[in-house]
């Protein structure tokens, strides 16, 4: 269902992100390696998305001649979410208190938020060159975890380890099948979108 | 030619001020970049002969310099061809345009440093783990920045594509219908679709695909060269790198023959209409040309045994369904139309004989058993300047006069096409000198060369010798033509 509205999307953000810190939750999906990068943070992150609809329209306007394109904040949401991609910052996430809690503030507020805000003011030129960075980002990261022969995280098993570097593999294909499927056969409303 | 026979230079053709500099730039750059990069093979050659005293160190550094620079070439000329036809059908800006050559530029800078300056010479395939196994002949550094600087040159050519991209897809809904997908299996095909938009539309897609592959092996290199520890599979890493290096040189060929389509019915007479087996010819061609890499990993014994299959198989059929259809329609094209025997008409039927016949020695070393003994010898320069030297270079250079000779306004003159001719006779003494030499299993990549391999490498020198002074002759008329001020020939070029 697509919630409309401020409060909608506030409610619906936070829902989300109390549900993430119960901690049956936290713990079920900071147990696994693949759990946390597959799931727990890419659901963080849309905690941020759901939260961007309840930004009030003036303070997006506000910040708009510093976000030309989008581009600032989507560079602010790419430094922040490639830091959560080092093996040390998860581990660091899963043993210490305050680390946690920045994962906890910066991937709703850092990433899904203003990559929120980005989105639509981003021309196709930038969504492609920022969608195949993120599927490259997916190969290399797979790659990465497969090739390491140690395990890159103390707070997890080298299997866990693997098995994440798979399914980035396969994920990373998957999107890219998806992506060049929509180009080939979909339908695309590009006559209003910006170019850059 | 009847009256209603294709205008020769077209208004939808006219360049606006910036979009001439701009391709002014790009047809200069190319030329130059060629030039250099013939001498560079030339010295090669004649090393090998031993009449150029070249120590070892140094010819794989030029040996490397040749082969990325000549790539880099090739694809930046096509891109011009392509960027030039395909804006009559779609609406293509002029910043992505420029970005590629700059980026293309600062490229070229960081890998001609990273050879000549910092003596990286491992080759333009960069094949882990070589460049960060030097033996002390260069740094990690130098490796680094050759291969930063195919970064920069795949970043380019990304910003072009999806400027396209969006272009194709603003007009037609989508890339399948702009390939013509939806006339494959029936419905009465338009006629009017353009050619240039097929070819576009597949070059759009496949070489996406591949500046993928090669985001992806370049950082991982660039981590394995700073973070040792971190060891790829190099089996996985040579695959990636051929699958970006296969699909990028082969669009060089999709991008150039635009120009054929193009250019010959404007000196037949005849336009070049779609029909359905051009179609399909593209979009079997779109498929094979991503799944055909593993003919260059055929001695690879760990490779998987079906895609060693796969690889030879496709090999015979990769780049068939094209040619076929683009010589045949040429042949068609030509035949009792009272061809104007013009430069690029000249230049464009070349290219169809040079892709012919250069694709009949590269779909023999295809075959794994032929593979076996021939492919580290010359056969495989032989067959890949074949196509390149007399398929590829005639079709942007026949664009090149093309667009010369519209603003000079200028037919072809003796000197041209005796220019011509020694160009064929010296791109055939050289191939055929490669060819020739690995019959005689002379080995490919070997700075120093037995006495008995030097008649070849002799050959072959003569035939760069006269194909660099022809190039050199095609490089002055043509940058002559560009420099004519603009309004001086057909109004094509006038400035909007």
């Amino acid at each position: 269902m697509i919630i409309r509205g401020q409060w909608h999307g506030a409610l619906a953000g936070a829902g989300l992100l109390a549900v993430l810190l119960a901690p049956p939750v936290r713990h079920a999906l900071e147990a696994s390696m693949t759990a946390q990068m597959l799931v727990q943070i890419p659901l963080l992150a849309v905690a941020g998305v759901l939260l961007s609809r309840s930004l009030p329209g003036r303070l997006i306007a506000a910040i708009e001649p510093w976000n030309r394109h989008g581009l600032s904040t989507l560079v602010l949401a790419m430094f922040a979410s490639a830091f959560w991609m080092l093996p040390r910052a998860l581990d660091a996430a899963a043993t210490e208190t305050l680390v946690a809690a920045a994962k906890y503030a910066s991937l709703p507020l850092l990433v899904g938020l203003p990559l929120a805000i980005a989105w639509p003011r981003m021309g196709f030129i930038v969504k492609g060159v920022f969608l195949l960075e993120c599927l490259a980002t997916l190969f290399r990261l797979g790659w990465l975890y497969l090739a390491s022969p140690e395990r890159l995280c103390n707070s997890y098993l080298l299997d866990d380890q693997q098995l994440l570097g798979r399914c980035l593999l396969v994920l990373g294909t998957a999107l890219t099948l998806a992506i060049a499927g929509r180009l080939l056969w979909g339908r695309f409303d590009v006559t209003s979108a910006p170019c850059n | 030619m009847s009256a209603a026979s294709p205008v020769m230079h077209p208004e939808s053709e006219s360049l606006g001020r910036g979009e001439r500099i701009a391709v002014n730039f790009y047809v200069v750059s190319g030329l130059v970049v060629f030039v250099l990069m013939m001498l560079l093979g030339l010295v090669m050659r004649m090393a090998q002969g031993t009449w150029l005293d070249v120590g070892p160190v140094l010819f794989y550094q030029i040996m490397t310099a040749h082969g990325a620079g000549m790539v880099g070439a090739a694809s930046i000329a096509a891109s011009a061809v392509m960027w030039f036809f395909l804006r009559k059908y779609v609406r293509l800006r002029l910043a992505p345009f420029v970005a590629n050559l700059v980026l293309f530029v600062l490229g070229a800078v960081a890998i001609l440093a990273a050879t000549f300056i910092g003596q990286y010479a491992g080759a333009w395939t960069f094949l882990y783990p070589l460049p960060v196994h030097s033996m002390g002949l260069w740094s990690t550094d130098a490796a680094a920045l050759f291969m930063l600087g195919y970064l920069l040159i795949g970043v380019g050519f990304l910003l072009f594509y999806l400027d396209a991209m969006l272009a194709v897809v603003r007009r037609y809904g989508n890339l399948g219908r702009a390939l013509g997908l939806q006339w494959l299996f029936g419905g009465e095909v338009d006629r009017a679709h353009p050619p240039a938009v097929v070819a576009a539309t597949m070059v759009i897609i496949t070489n996406s695909l591949g500046i993928l592959a090669g985001a992806v092996v370049l950082v991982m290199c660039l981590i394995n060269a700073y973070f040792p520890s971190v060891a790829l599979n190099a089996l996985l890493a040579k695959n990636l790198i051929y699958f970006f290096g296969h699909v990028f040189i082969n669009e060089t060929i999709y991008m150039s023959v635009i120009a054929v389509y193009e250019l010959l019915p404007r000196f037949t007479g005849r336009p070049w209409s779609v029909s359905r087996p051009f179609l399909w010819g593209w979009a079997a061609s779109t498929v094979m040309v991503l799944i055909v890499y593993p003919h260059h990993l055929l001695m690879d014994y760990v490779m998987p045994h079906w895609m060693l299959v796969m690889g030879q198989v496709i090999s015979y059929a990769s780049g068939l369904p094209v040619f076929v259809v683009t010589a045949y329609g040429a042949l068609t094209n030509i035949h009792r139309s009272g061809i104007r025997w013009d430069m690029p008409a000249r230049l464009v039927i070349l290219s169809m004989f040079g892709w012919a016949a250069g694709i009949v020695p590269a779909i023999l070393d295809g075959m794994i058993s032929v593979n076996k003994v021939m492919h580290n010898t010359q056969w495989v320069p032989g067959h890949f300047h074949f196509y390149l030297l007399l398929g590829v270079l005639p079709m942007i250079l026949a664009f090149m006069y093309h667009l010369s000779g519209s603003r000079s306004g200028a037919r072809e003159s003796a000197g041209d096409r005796v220019a011509f001719f020694v160009y064929l006779a010296g791109g055939l003494g050289f191939v055929l000198a490669f060819l020739a030499a690995g019959h005689a299993s002379v080995p490919r990549r070997f700075a120093v060369h037995l006495p008995e391999w030097m008649p070849y490498d002799r050959a072959g020198s003569v035939g760069a010798m006269l194909l660099i002074v022809t190039m050199l002759v095609f490089t002055a008329r043509i940058v002559a033509g560009l420099l004519k001020a603009p309004g001086d020939g057909a109004a094509a070029h006038a400035v909007r």
